[in-house]
């Protein structure tokens, strides 16, 4: 196949067509920028409710060695422990718990306040330092009364904490955003089909006299919807690169540079969650305008 | 070459069939005039045998195949055994003479080296040497007409389908585009043409079908235009 044919089709159309081309472009980084902020939020709201518990989760710490609490003589010992978990496991509030060891109490602090505070000689905190805890899983996230008084007083707990009333509001927000964006997102994905089915609508009437021709003298299909299929890959693939430099951008300024420094009690996302978020955008930006024209492309240029 | 079996061609939204119950023959090499008024059914016709439609009912065989059966992907390689030429030439205005032909070659994937070949050669044949980079507009009906004819020709197609060739051109330059085509015709290829020139079909004294209200009413080896004449 000669492929010269197309790439000089490409270009041309590319230029014919640049003002709709440049709205594809602009509605698919904007809306590309949501998705993919949609799914940062998810992701940074999942990381908060992993470190954190969800909100059905309430943590009971346990004594450790030099536990403050007058509550606690000493570390848990084991019997103490199975008397707790017998005490969750019989509590009809209780769907399940989960023992958080020494080591992975101290991971998590490691992982907020950054690890090299926590090694070598003159560490301020060993894992030995840590309490261990129980997180309690709730049938119904409104009714842990019961349970917490049921485990306030056993030997080896020191105390009942229900981080949910600090946590909820983060989370909420974040989730707020979230669907916020994803919402918003949605409507800007269907201006962007809606624009792309214009542009190829466009680009078909400009180009319909070349595609009676090609039709006529036998060229194939797919030979005739290249130049089409490429134009949409070529104002994805800058629809992409956009959005991906502004989800870049808020990474680097909103998480890092600003988010991370001031509220440092909150884990936040990452590297490797703003890959996922590029891998999304990347998928569904050629999605977004190569489905479509496929479609249309069979439809106007029907043999 | 081409074969109607008992077609016809009915189109959605209307009580009248554009085809009813067509059955004709065209052995290759012939050269067939298809007469009639405008609506008798030549449009229908020639637009079965380039598969732009299937047949309602009955079968349609072109250069071999049957179109009914045809799969829409093989349809561009029937195609390319079919030439076509229109009364209002169809050419690209932003293209050259000799683009406009290379087009044609272009984009069936033809290699650089034939088509640097077919190209010339095709345009001489027309009686266009020189004229290669000139540009449509800037020649006459019929010079313009011999390059849609160079254009339909140059992948030497086994049929070529002309739709009112000279409609638009004076008696004189019709001569000559007639000339041509016979000389198309000659080289063993195919030639069914639409018209309502009686002039033409007469001088020329080929095989002529007539079609009215979608049926055949004549079909005469060296006939004439009117049945009257």
């Amino acid at each position: 196949m000669q492929l010269r044919y197309v790439f000089s089709e490409l270009g041309q159309g590319l230029r014919r067509n640049l003002s709709m081309h440049l709205a594809v472009v602009l509605t698919l980084f904007v809306s590309l920028t949501l998705v993919g902020l949609g799914v940062l939020f998810h992701l940074q709201a999942e990381k908060a409710a992993d470190h954190w518990g969800s909100q059905l989760q309430i943590q009971v710490l346990l004594c450790n060695n030099d536990d403050r609490n007058p509550a606690c003589a000493g570390e848990v010992t084991d019997a103490q422990r199975d008397a707790i978990t017998t005490v969750i496991d019989e509590n009809p509030e209780a769907a399940g718990w989960d023992l958080e060891t020494k080591d992975e109490a101290f991971e998590k602090v490691k992982e907020l306040y950054g690890a090299e505070k926590f090694e070598g000689d003159n560490a301020i905190l060993t894992a030995d330092d840590m309490p261990e805890s129980l997180w309690v899983e709730l049938k119904d996230p409104e009714k842990f009364q019961g349970i917490a008084s049921a485990v306030t007083g056993l030997d080896g707990v020191s105390g009942v904490q229900d981080m949910r009333r600090y946590i909820e509001p983060i989370i909420g927000s974040i989730n707020m955003l979230q669907w916020v964006s994803i919402a918003t997102a949605a409507f800007l994905v269907v201006a962007a089909l809606l624009l792309v089915a214009n542009t190829i609508r466009l680009a078909a009437f400009a180009r319909r006299k070349e595609i009676g021709i090609m039709r006529l003298v036998g060229a194939s299909t797919l030979y005739i919807a290249l130049p089409f299929l490429l134009e949409a890959l070529v104002t994805a693939l800058l629809g992409v690169l956009l959005a991906v430099g502004a989800l870049g951008a808020f990474m680097y300024f909103g998480i890092e540079e600003r988010a991370t420094d001031r509220l440092q009690f909150i884990p936040w996302i990452g590297m490797e969650q703003y890959l996922v978020g590029v891998v999304v955008v990347a998928i569904l930006g050629p999605l977004l305008t190569v489905l479509p024209t496929l479609v249309l492309t069979r439809k106007y240029l029907k043999v | 070459m081409i074969r109607f079996e008992k077609v016809t061609k009915t189109y959605p939204g209307h009580a009248h069939a554009a085809l009813d119950q067509v059955s004709v023959d065209v052995d290759k090499g012939e050269f067939v005039f298809l007469v009639g008024s405008s609506g008798s059914g030549k449009s229908t016709f020639l637009r079965l045998v380039l598969r732009e439609y299937r047949p309602s009912a009955g079968r349609v065989y072109v250069a071999g195949k049957e179109i009914n059966r045809l799969a829409s992907w093989k349809v561009p390689r029937l195609r390319r055994e079919i030439g076509t030429v229109f009364q209002d030439f169809r050419l690209l205005g932003n293209k050259t003479v000799s683009e406009n032909v290379a087009f044609a070659l272009q984009v069936i994937g033809k290699s650089r080296g034939d088509i640097k070949t077919l190209v010339p050669e095709t345009l001489e044949m027309v009686g266009l040497t020189g004229k290669g980079d000139r540009l449509p507009d800037e020649l006459s009906g019929g010079e313009q007409q011999r390059v849609a004819i160079a254009r339909a020709f140059v992948n030497r197609p086994k049929i070529l389908i002309a739709d009112e060739p000279t409609g638009n051109l004076d008696p004189t330059t019709s001569v000559g585009i007639m000339k041509l085509l016979d000389r198309i015709n000659r080289t063993g290829t195919t030639v069914v043409m639409a018209t309502h020139d009686a002039g033409i079909v007469d001088q020329m004294r080929k095989r002529v079908i007539e079609l009215e209200n979608g049926r055949v009413v004549r079909d005469q080896a060296q006939g004439v235009y009117g049945t009257s004449n």
